[in-house]
């Protein structure tokens, strides 16, 4: 779901085009956009998002070179995927101040859903680390953030390459289902380790008269994804279709 | 007398749905959509949205014909409001289920813990009184449903009784389970704390019943008039002097004093959301009357005193 959600059609970080198809080529209602500050704020923003993920990639072919395998090679890549997934905080932020015209729902959603994948599963269940899972999500998410990133701040500047938009309508298709995969295999794999080691669970009798099993809750989260990934997976596919077609129109006019 | 031609076309496809001749300049809104309805018996006038403007807002059913800014030929646009129910249905069904539900888990009805539990009884005085203070509030809320309020609207979309119903259920069922578990805790302070905690109750409760009873006399009945509530001789009114929403102010005091009372996590959970949701219904509200009234009393917040 996470990896779904942050290339879902939210127009996030400034960049307009991705919703509705306005703004590329002109022809629909002129958008208020940020601003000038906040522009180059978010321009700012947008590239050091763009570079720490490319850290990643990098990070990620070097290890698998220098290993010669792909297993755990999440441990060379831990920091800066903390790091900066965790820095994509700030875009709740963005759209509550308005700088982005995002929902605020929608992007904590996106934002949160990440962040827990990341510490609440990967980081606080130890054995996962070296699932085989772990590297299909991050490669999915690493690949589907530079490209929204990028996305994102050639649109702040009104500049953007077309391959850069096709990239992002188009290689979801393939990263959605291979990142989801990745996080449910990863969250099923956490799951004997937080039954037995009781993590982030209390139980009865206590004074807060209260209790919680994240091992159900896990569960849950599973569960979850089976109604919300087709609605955003398919989501996708309908902003495709009209973004993409819509360049074309323009392209035969030029 | 000359009379009026309505045609009312659909908002979304400006398909000519009915055409309505010779009707009265006097006729209201309301009048027009029972007329509406002849042609087009599905469409009940409750689930009707009848505006001049196709994206502008709905007329009221008060609204007369004559007074609109139309000729003697009218357009009017209509929206499908969607299959609508009835506010005091909502409202009875979303308050019976709670105070169903939490007798099922109080009288620890089978299936919900273990089977040497069944049908036993708490040891605790507070889980008594508990149980009597969450159905008071209920039963209260049923009875001010059928005799105090005076709803402005009839009916609202029927998606409405399934959240709402969801939010009331699930939360009581959450409570519930708890605050009657055979391994609940009592307060740490003791009957202490269950004293303050059940004053703020029954403050507040009785507080919340005084507000329901101003509003209602402010509002004569079947009408729909709208007038700035006042404090009355009742000191409980006196909040009117600091807050628009008193009423919401109370609830939010009743649910406080239940969770000093429980001590129980989910109870707090639930004031809180609760509270949020009156917020913004309550900031709603101000914002009606300060665009309404030009005399607004300027030293009401909407909910809370002075802060929010």
């Amino acid at each position: 779901m996470a990896a779904v959600a942050a290339t879902a059609a939210t127009k996030g970080n400034g960049g307009g085009s991705g919703r509705a198809g306005a703004g590329e080529g002109g022809g629909t209602r002129k958008k208020k956009g940020p601003g000038p500050v906040a522009t180059a704020y978010l321009v700012i923003y947008n590239v050091v998002m763009t570079a720490g993920w490319l850290v990643i990639a990098v990070g990620l072919v070097r290890a698998y070179l220098a290993k010669g395998s792909y297993h755990s090679l999440y441990y060379s890549i831990e920091k800066p995927l903390k790091f900066f997934q965790t820095g994509a905080l700030l875009e709740i932020l963005h759209c509550a101040i308005g700088i982005v015209p995002s929902s605020v729902v929608l992007t904590s959603f996106q934002v949160m859903s990440r962040v827990f994948l990341i510490w609440a599963v990967t980081h606080s269940v130890k054995e996962v680390q070296s699932e085989d899972s772990v590297l299909l999500f991050v490669i999915a998410w690493t690949i589907t953030e530079i490209i929204r990133y990028s996305f994102y701040t050639f649109s702040l500047l009104n500049h953007l390459p077309y391959i850069i938009k096709w990239a992002r309508y188009t290689l979801f298709i393939v990263l959605y289902p291979m990142g989801v995969t990745g996080e449910l295999l990863t969250i099923y794999a956490a799951l004997p380790f937080v039954r037995q080691a009781g993590l982030y669970s209390i139980s009865l009798p206590n004074k807060y008269n209260f209790s919680f099993d994240y091992y159900t809750f896990l569960i849950l989260v599973m569960i979850s994804y089976i109604p919300l990934f087709p609605q955003l997976y398919f989501h996708m596919i309908h902003q495709r279709r009209k973004v993409l077609s819509h360049t074309e129109e323009h392209k035969k006019f030029d | 007398m000359k009379h009026y031609e309505v045609e009312i076309l659909d908002a979304k496809t400006r398909e000519k749905l009915c055409f309505l001749d010779k009707v009265e300049p006097q006729a209201t809104i309301a009048e027009i959509k029972t007329l509406f309805t002849k042609t087009h018996p599905q469409w009940y006038p409750a689930r009707q949205s009848l505006r001049l403007d196709p994206k502008g807002k709905s007329l009221k059913d008060e609204d007369v014909l004559q007074k609109l800014p139309v000729g003697t030929t009218a357009t009017l646009f209509f929206r499908d409001l969607g299959a609508q129910i009835s506010w005091v249905t909502v409202f009875l069904t979303e308050y019976a289920g709670p105070l169903f539900i939490y007798l099922l888990f109080y009288f620890r009805v089978p299936f919900i813990y273990g089977h040497k539990y069944d049908f036993t009884s708490s040891r605790h005085t507070v889980v008594h009184l508990a149980c009597l203070c969450h159905s008071f509030h209920y039963v209260k809320r049923l009875l001010e449903t059928l005799f105090v309020h005076r709803f402005s609207h009839g009916t609202m979309p029927l998606r409405n009784i399934f959240k709402n119903c969801t939010y009331y259920w699930g939360f009581a069922a959450w409570m519930a389970y708890y605050i009657n578990h055979p391994l609940y805790t009592p307060p740490t302070y003791g009957s202490q704390q269950v004293k303050l905690a059940l004053t703020i109750f029954v403050i507040c409760q009785l507080g919340n019943f005084s507000i329901h009873m101003a509003l209602r006399d402010l509002r004569p009945a079947g009408s729909k008039t709208r007038k700035i509530p006042y404090p009355t001789k009742n000191p409980f009114t006196w909040l009117f002097l600091l807050v628009s929403c008193p009423n919401y102010t109370y609830e939010v005091g009743s649910w406080i004093g239940f969770a000093i009372m429980t001590q129980c996590v989910p109870v707090a959970l639930f004031s809180l959301v609760g509270f949020t949701q009156m917020t913004i219904w309550a900031k709603g509200k101000h914002r009606s009357y300060l665009r309404e009234f030009r005399d607004y009393p300027p030293l009401r917040m909407p909910i809370i005193p002075f802060l929010l």
